[in-house]
């Protein structure tokens, strides 16, 4: 039993939402909600200025399991998720071997069956998420596929991405895609821009991200299906245009959602300068304007979630010559104070949202609210807590925040009746 | 002789107006010393110089050699062909192994931009930077620099042009630092997509009509086009480029002034200079090579100093 005395519930689905009450969990369900509850054998957490929400999903996480384990593994990714907050992660395909089928799904479930944060595998669109044959979608969603990507590897083939699109929707998954015609980033290091030019270095243009936008969410408008839950995922999208292309297809009534990754929003390309590696990332860090954009999608409800694009790289792929070192940042402990850190516009309730409801509802996942009865699937956090990232639990540490203050973390996940500190 | 701003030469970007002077001056006495009957100064004695090239380079690397022997440093040379860079050891382990023989200096050539950068702040020695990537080249543009003052005086206000691949050029990317540190104005020229999309964002001029370009410059540096750098195709083929884009002789005589030719070689010859421009009175590329030396003997002799 546990008791969260004088929490303030954010939740937006939840008549207790903006209430602070006390709750009781009991056998990994909220058992009461209430003031000043009487629980005399109920383990007590409470604080100054605790908030409460359902438990956060992270909708873009690369495990590296199987494959890469000296990077991350499963039970380490789920280490790195609780102590961020989440009490639920989605994991990308582009393990080796991919999760292309049912053996690896069933791998991946089985080995974070035990963690309080619930691993959900994305399957491969594509056989070892290479753009060119179908995986078993229909089995693969049997086996627990939550959504369909071929992650890291953007979707080339037009004939595949239709094909896809119209498989999936018998089985009600959507398909997620991070866009980017890689004709025109081949050897791109960093954003295409004046930056760029001044370092010699290779440019990824935003026009590559936003061409693929383009042509998807014209093949999901030929596509021609109405649905209220989306069927078309942009992962990690970057431009100020590709906010305005999706607000763009929203208005029309296509069925399509998207997300951005918590540090996009933290940094410009001109941090490059120095040529570190920590600020290695796909999509690459843009500009000031499209920063602003970025917010504006978040604030007008555009950009309908927030992941970590969790990444972990070893020593080995990050210290490095620029252009040899691997992509990626590790986000799980940070992706929250890192957008609450940043935010000047969002509430806490939309900040929430975005790490609870919109990710649910794209991945399919059943909804959480807080009330009576429901399952205790909850974390805790402060958002006004200041705090410096200076540890992970990660088994990589490539990450751009380490020494920095962030405003908001995480403080308690709770989650298949377990309960755990974050940090 | 007055001191750098700087422990490194890691590229022009970094330097200031007056560093570049520094070293164009110093180049000028060296040049004295190398055209004396006895060519050796015993300034870097004691100084053990490692050159390390990890791409492939013949005169660049002949030219340092010679700078680092004419000031009288011990000098070990190693290239990435043969050596543990095919076994798979990091570019910070190779450098590290050089140093822990007792190395001060690091010339080093790569194909990574800002490989220099990851380098010096990694390791206690000086790092020159002789070529990384599509970064910098910055001893080429001070041998440049050095080259036209020599012939035609201070460069505040004289129109250099740059022409050809300027898209997978470090010699274009330090001779634009440069000449701009110096007050010239500087005009890129070459076909559209050899030509970088933001390029005037560092001040320069942009125009794919070489005719009116050399009309319009004091000074043509046109540069090599680097195929071994191509990996993807950017023109369709050199018989075009040679055609549409190359300098003949005939060009130059038809200009209303006498402009002077200049190039980083190695020549393609037939691809962007023809033999009777590349040979032709207005060619300074063989003063180019000779400054060279003198340019490199300043920037060792400079840099031992900090």
């Amino acid at each position: 039993m546990l008791l969260i005395r004088s929490v303030k519930i954010i939740d937006s689905r939840s008549p207790y939402n903006g209430q602070t009450k006390d709750i009781l969990v009991e056998n990994g369900k909220i058992a009461q909600i209430g003031d000043q509850l009487d629980a005399p054998n109920a383990e007590i957490l409470t604080g100054d200025n605790w908030h409460i929400s359902s438990g956060w999903v992270d909708m873009r996480v690369s495990s590296h399991d199987p494959g890469h384990e000296h990077k991350e593994d499963l039970t380490t990714a789920c280490e790195a998720a609780a102590a961020g907050g989440f009490t639920e992660i989605a994991v990308l395909p582009n393990s080796q071997p991919a999760l292309d089928s049912k053996n690896t799904l069933v791998y991946v479930k089985q080995k974070a069956a035990d963690q309080l944060v619930a691993v959900h595998p994305i399957g491969a669109v594509t056989k070892g998420c290479e753009g060119k044959d179908f995986t078993e979608m229909i089995d693969l969603t049997q086996a627990g596929a939550v959504a369909f990507s071929d992650g890291v590897h953007a979707i080339q083939n037009t004939h595949i991405f239709l094909k896809s699109l119209q498989y999936l929707q018998q089985v009600n998954r959507v398909l997620m895609n991070r866009p980017e015609d890689f004709d025109l980033t081949v050897f791109g290091q960093m954003h295409e821009g004046e930056v760029s030019t001044l370092l010699g270095m290779r440019g990824i243009p935003s026009i590559a991200e936003e061409l693929m936008i383009m042509r998807d969410l014209k093949l999901l408008e030929y596509v021609g299906i109405k649905s209220q839950t989306p069927l078309l995922h942009f992962s990690t999208i970057s431009t100020a245009n590709a906010v305005a292309l999706i607000r763009q297809a929203k208005a029309q009534g296509l069925p399509v959602s998207c997300d951005i990754a918590a540090h996009q929003i933290a940094f410009e390309d001109s941090l490059l300068t120095d040529f570190d590696t920590h600020y290695k990332v796909n999509p690459p860090f843009r500009q000031q304007k499209d920063i602003d954009a970025l917010w504006e999608g978040l604030a007008d409800g555009t950009i309908d979630a927030v992941v970590s694009d969790h990444n972990p790289q070893d020593e080995e792929a990050k210290n490095l010559e620029f252009d040899l070192a691997e992509f990626g940042i590790i986000g799980l402990e940070t992706a929250f104070g890192v957008l609450n850190t940043y935010n000047k516009t969002l509430s806490v309730e939309q900040i929430v949202d975005k790490f609870t409801h919109y990710p649910r509802t794209i991945l399919r996942l059943p909804a959480h609210t807080i009330s009576e009865g429901s399952l205790a699937n909850l974390t805790l956090f402060n958002p006004d807590l200041e705090w410096v990232f200076s540890n992970t639990r990660s088994k990589s540490k490539n990450s751009p925040f380490f020494g920095q203050t962030l405003k908001g973390r995480a403080l308690y996940v709770i989650n298949r009746n377990k309960v755990e500190k974050c940090g | 002789m007055s001191q750098l701003s700087v422990r490194h030469l890691l590229g022009i970007k970094n330097l200031t107006e007056s560093d570049i002077y520094s070293i164009l001056d110093t180049a000028a006495q060296f040049k004295d010393v190398i055209n004396r009957p006895i060519k050796k100064v015993p300034s870097l004695r004691d100084v053990t110089i490692a050159n390390v090239f990890f791409e492939n380079s013949t005169r660049t690397r002949l030219s340092f050699e010679l700078a680092e022997k004419r000031l009288s440093a011990d000098v070990v040379n190693f290239s990435a062909s043969g050596s543990s860079v095919k076994k798979g050891e990091t570019l910070l382990d190779t450098v590290n192994n050089i140093l822990a023989m007792k190395v001060d200096m690091i010339v080093m050539r790569h194909s990574s931009p800002g490989a220099p950068h990851y380098l010096s702040q990694r390791i206690p020695a000086n790092v020159v930077n002789a070529g990384d990537g599509t970064h910098e080249h910055p001893t080429q543009a001070l041998l440049d620099a050095f080259s036209i003052r020599e012939k035609i005086g201070d460069l505040a206000g004289k129109k250099i042009a740059i022409i050809g691949d300027i898209l997978h050029s470090r010699v274009a990317l330090s001779n634009i630092f440069c000449l701009i540190k110096l007050g010239a104005e500087v005009r890129v020229c070459g076909p559209t997509t050899l030509i970088p999309k933001y390029i005037s964002s560092l001040g320069v001029q942009v125009s794919h009509n070489v005719k009116e370009t050399l009309q319009w410059c004091d000074v043509a540096n046109v540069l090599r086009i680097q195929l071994e750098r191509l990996q993807v195709k950017y023109f369709p083929s050199l018989r075009e480029y040679s055609l549409y884009f190359g300098i003949n002789k005939k060009m130059l005589d038809e200009l209303d002034h006498e402009i002077l030719l200049m190039h980083p070689g190695p020549i393609n010859r037939g691809v962007e200079l023809t033999s009777d421009a590349a040979d032709s009175r207005q060619s300074i590329i063989l003063n180019q090579v000779e400054n060279g030396v003198a340019v490199r003997m300043a920037v060792l002799y400079l840099l031992a100093q900090q």
